[in-house]
Formats: C-alpha cells, structure tokens, sequence
C-alpha cells in the first residue's frame, strides 16, 4: 500500500513538473546578484565546506531550482533522490515504478548533463568577469 | 590518468559516494589538467546545489493533494474494471473500424453482380470457333440452285 502510494504521489509530482516549462540551457544572465555570489563563494572555496546563514540557503535553494531546470523532471527525480536523499538504485525503483537499470542510466545521464551545464555557466561566467 | 577517465569516475556517482583514495587521486589529477579541473569544480557546486535542493522543504500546493486523491481514485477505478473491458476501451475503435471494413468488402463481393461475367457469357454465345475461323456467322445458308447458278453461268447448262 505505501509502495503504492509513494509510486501514485511520485508520478502526480512528475507530470506537475512536467507542465512547468523547461529551460534548455542556464546563462550567467539568467543568475541574480545574489546567486552569482552564492557561486563565487563555492567556487573559492571549492575543497571545503562553506558555512551557510538561512539566508545563503534560500538563495541556493533558488539557483538549484534554476540549475536543476536544464534536466528532465524524470532525470532531475533521479538524481534528487540518489544523490540529495542517499535512496539506492532499488529505492528509486520501487518508488518510481522503473526498472534499476533505468534508474542507473538516468541518473548517470543527469548527473553528466547537469555537470556539462555547469561547467558551461562557469566558463561563461569567468569571461563574463574578464570582460 | 586520462581525462576521460576521471571525467567518467565524476559522473558515476555522487562526490559523497566517493572513497578517500579516489578524492586523492581525482585532487592530484586536477592539478595537472585543467579540464578536469574544471569539470571537478562543477560537481562540487552541483553537488552543494542538490544537497541544498534537498534541505529546502517545500510546501506543498493545496492542489497536490487533490491531485494524488484523483490520481488514486482514477487508479482504483481502473483496477475495478474487467479486463475485457479495458481492452475493448484501448482496442475498441481499431476493432470496430475493422470490422466495418469487412463487412462492407464482403457486401461488395456476394451483392454487387460482377460486370465481366454476361460478357463472357455473350460472347461466348455470339460467337463459335468455327465462325470466327470461317467468318461464316452472319451469312445465310445458300440454296442449292443457287450455288448452280452461281457457277454456271448459263442456266440449262447448270441443269
């Protein structure tokens, strides 16, 4: 009955998602102030863990929204759950009804898509600042 | 080490996944090798940005719950459903546009009269093998006295 339920509420949070529009790709121009801030202090301190005020949380919170919107809502499900919520690929399974390779392949993919637009945003945002 | 390689060590887990040798190993590789300084960069703030995703707690909409209790109601209904039934909603229109389509093939083939058949008939009546060879079929049957006339000229010659 949970299993159940958990699949029901999974796939009504997945096709909300679904109507938002998804961003194709993420520019420095899309970032507020606040956000690009929020980067350059994860950038500088990139081996460490920064401190986080309430604050700095929310802001986060927003540009993950932002980042996380280049992935599809079944990619960003995925990656959510293996790597925000620590669910294993058999978790993420039975909670979205796919097979356990499909959660591996997902989350792969999502985690290499997410990496190559992050990658391009700070690329862009360094010649941003050089300019 | 390749850069694909420690690209492809990246993106095959979480950074939390990671052992300590394989951070170590990743660490002195970016020293070297500024693409993969780059990438390793970016999944460290992907990796702050999920984990933040995942603190924030979201409020729910107040349709959300309406939304899953459809969700559940419609799911249930199915279930309570025959299966033939089901199947006939998935599979009706292609099974009812099939079967009209026969129907009506079949009533082209028994009702209609075909058109080739009386002209084969006719023709076969109109004309035998023997006249079309001859050519003889329109012509009257000559009278003896005729033929004798025909081929003696003079009259009491032919008698």
């Amino acid at each position: 009955m949970e299993g159940w339920l958990t699949r029901i509420a999974t796939n009504t949070c997945l096709n909300m998602v679904r109507s938002a529009k998804r961003r194709p790709e993420l520019t420095v121009s899309d970032l507020t102030e606040d956000e690009n801030k929020w980067l350059d202090e994860q950038l500088s301190d990139v081996a460490s863990e920064p401190a986080r005020s309430v604050e700095q949380t929310l802001i986060a919170s927003d540009l993950a929204d932002r980042v996380l919107g280049v992935l599809p809502p079944e990619d960003q499900l995925a990656l959510l759950m293996m790597d925000g919520e620590d669910a294993t690929v058999k978790e993420v399974a039975e909670a979205t009804g796919w097979s356990e390779s499909n959660v591996k392949v997902r989350a792969f993919r999502a985690r290499k898509k997410l990496r190559e637009a992050m990658e391009k945003l700070l690329s862009h945002k360094k010649k941003v600042e050089v300019r | 080490m390749k850069d694909e390689c420690i690209i492809e060590i990246l993106d095959s887990g979480s950074l939390v996944s990671f052992s300590e040798e394989q951070l170590v190993v990743i660490r002195a590789h970016t020293q070297s090798c500024v693409g993969c300084a780059d990438a390793y960069s970016a999944v460290v703030i992907s990796s702050a940005v999920i984990k933040e995703r995942v603190q924030t707690t979201i409020e729910p909409s107040p349709f959300f719950q309406t939304r899953v209790l459809a969700a559940l109601r419609e799911q249930q209904a199915a279930e309570n459903v025959p299966v033939l039934s089901r199947l006939w909603k998935s599979a009706g229109v292609l099974v009812s546009s099939m079967a009209v389509t026969t129907a009506a093939l079949a009533a082209l083939s028994f009702m209609v009269p075909s058109p080739v058949a009386p002209v084969a008939e006719q023709t076969a009546t109109a004309y035998s093998a023997e006249s079309v060879l001859l050519d003889q079929a329109n012509e009257e049957q000559m009278s003896y006295e005729q033929v004798l006339s025909t081929i003696y000229a003079d009259e009491n010659e032919a008698k």
